[in-house]
């Protein structure tokens, strides 16, 4: 099983982790673990919250004493800890086998596995990861940079959907080291603001018509200028149209009604016989023949919603009004409201 | 292997959902709420206009300015607030003095709370914005000193990200209020503001054309 192996790679780092131990801590610099411990609140915080994942974890973490309840967040504090001691120290390990499998185990797994304690290693880990565990007290309210993202570059598409909207909705980022890149916690926020960034460059790349096929930021990013570019320009163009057509900024809508519904009509049933023609439509200044399409358009009012690639916004306005009055009132209350 | 597949398979649905998605008319009734509240400010401007003591007629451009204000108002108005471009916008169209008669009765009384409520909102964006890197570095006119590679890799991939510096600052420029924003919530701000726009030029172009159709017969 898989666990069982993480649980037996991990006791091999805390052999080494054992043996860095040994290596007096005042000179902090090169030295992996030592760096771990002595970063102050940061990183042995993130370490700490990474086991705090299920949060019962953490409480025990920060209050309970006793060793054996330590340990399934231990484990992950190993697996952690040996994660950095491989990145940070380039050359300086030995057995960069069993480090390639550790790499591997840590990579298969989603979830640091909270697998239940070996009570061999438990005394021999217990010690630095308590000194871990104080400082864990200080800062209750750490942002919490727990992080976990999927190895695989290749992610369904639900799996995907769900990402942004988990981080979205959760305090905490879950992003993970993926192999090979460092982890401090600059770098690793850093991966995760830029997954956010992705995840809605895609959206915007699904949004604009033609973006679909081009890989590569920049030049999705110019689609989108375009886009919204030649969106403004047709609203510049249209407004001019506007104030072209009209010598006062009053839109008579009662004049527009009968072409535009006349359209409709035709546009929305092709299929059925239109009682109005074209050549009908022009002399239409005749209220009895308004009223005839006013009843045409709240008869097939509900049809409207599934068209809406048809005039729905100017005949939604006539039905909104049509609803309330007779007929012959429509185009006064039209005129009043312009 | 299964997971190519499974690409394969993802690729043609990205394919099909990006089609519908970027081909979908923005909903109806965003549609015909714009339409009522432009109309409301395109009374409320000819009124205004017509008792207004010099009783000249509006030249073209004028009329042009006034059609297009009041539609990116009414626009924005529909997303009472919510969005960051949106209140952007009302808040530049504030800006100028003449807007107010506009602005007021298409707004309604919620106006002044608004602006307010707007205000401060961006004044609190400004100030974060200014401590944000990259409106600092663009305002002081400062250019970082770039790393010498010589690994090509490393200066292709230094060169993509100006690249892409560089259109993130146009995007800017093009959305409203972008200048604040940071990349994340621009990106949010642009899909929105297509998706408004596309509406807005939907039921522009549509009631410019039965003008013209009517203007015609």
């Amino acid at each position: 099983m898989e666990r069982i192996g993480d649980v037996e790679s991990s006791l091999q780092f805390g052999e080494e982790i054992e043996r860095l131990m040994t290596i007096p801590h005042e000179s902090g610099t090169a030295s992996s673990f030592t760096a771990l411990l002595k970063l102050p609140a940061n990183q042995a915080m993130e370490l700490l919250h990474d086991s705090s994942e299920k949060p019962y974890d953490y409480s025990l973490n920060c209050t309970s004493s006793s060793s054996h309840l330590h340990f399934p967040s231990n484990l992950d504090l190993l697996e952690r800890a040996s994660r950095l001691s491989v990145f940070s120290t380039a050359a300086a390990q030995d057995s960069p086998e069993t480090t390639n499998s550790s790499q591997n185990s840590l990579k298969v797994k989603n979830e640091p596995t909270e697998t239940d304690s070996n009570p061999k290693s438990s005394p021999e880990i217990s010690d630095p990861m308590s000194q871990t565990q104080t400082k864990c007290q200080r800062s209750g309210k750490r942002k919490g940079r727990e992080k976990k993202v999927k190895n695989s570059s290749k992610k369904s598409k639900s799996a995907e959907n769900e990402k942004p909207e988990e981080t979205e909705k959760l305090p905490y980022v879950h992003v993970r080291a993926r192999r090979g890149q460092a982890t401090d916690s600059h770098s690793l926020a850093e991966r995760a603001r830029r997954e956010k960034i992705n995840a809605r460059m895609k959206l915007l790349q699904e949004l604009v018509p033609g973006c679909n096929k081009i890989s590569g930021t920049a030049l999705v990013l110019d689609e989108i200028i375009n886009h919204v570019q030649t969106l403004q320009h047709q609203v510049e163009m249209l407004s001019m149209r506007l104030a072209a057509v009209n010598p006062r900024i009053n839109f008579n809508l009662d004049n527009l009604f009968p072409a535009e519904s006349g359209s409709l009509v035709e546009g929305n049933f092709p299929s059925m016989v239109m009682p109005l023609t074209w050549a009908q439509v022009q002399p239409i200044g005749n209220r009895q023949q308004q009223q005839q399409l006013w009843h045409f358009d709240t008869l097939h009012q509900p049809v409207w919603g599934d068209n809406p690639n048809f005039i729905t916004p100017e005949n939604s306005l006539l039905s909104y009004d049509s609803s309330a009055n007779s007929v012959s009132m429509h185009s006064n209350r039209l005129k009043m409201e312009l | 292997m299964g997971g190519e597949e499974d690409d394969d398979d993802e690729d043609e649905e990205d394919a099909l959902v990006g089609v519908v998605i970027s081909r979908m008319p923005p909903p109806s009734s965003i549609k015909k709420e714009f339409l009522k509240k432009w109309l409301v400010g395109l009374k409320a401007l000819s009124n205004s206009r017509s008792s207004s003591t010099s009783k000249k007629e509006m030249s073209v451009l004028e009329r042009k300015k006034a059609i297009k204000l009041s539609a990116d108002v009414a626009m924005a108005s529909l997303k009472n607030g919510t969005t960051s471009w949106s209140r952007a916008l009302i808040q530049n169209a504030s800006k100028d003095g003449n807007n107010r008669t506009l602005l007021k009765s298409m707004l309604g009384s919620e106006y002044d709370k608004k602006l307010r409520i707007g205000s401060t909102t961006t004044s609190i964006m400004c100030s974060k914005g200014i401590r944000n890197t990259t409106v600092l570095r663009r305002s002081c006119g400062l250019r970082r000193a770039r790393k010498i590679s010589k690994d090509q890799r490393v200066r292709a991939g230094l060169m993509a990200k100006r690249l892409v510096k560089k259109r993130t600052q146009v995007l800017r420029s093009l959305v409203p209020g972008g200048e604040y924003m940071d990349e994340y919530s621009l990106f949010e701000e642009t899909l929105d503001y297509i998706m408004s726009l596309r509406a807005q030029v939907d039921v522009m172009r549509r009631l410019a054309n039965a003008s013209a159709f009517s203007s015609k017969s």
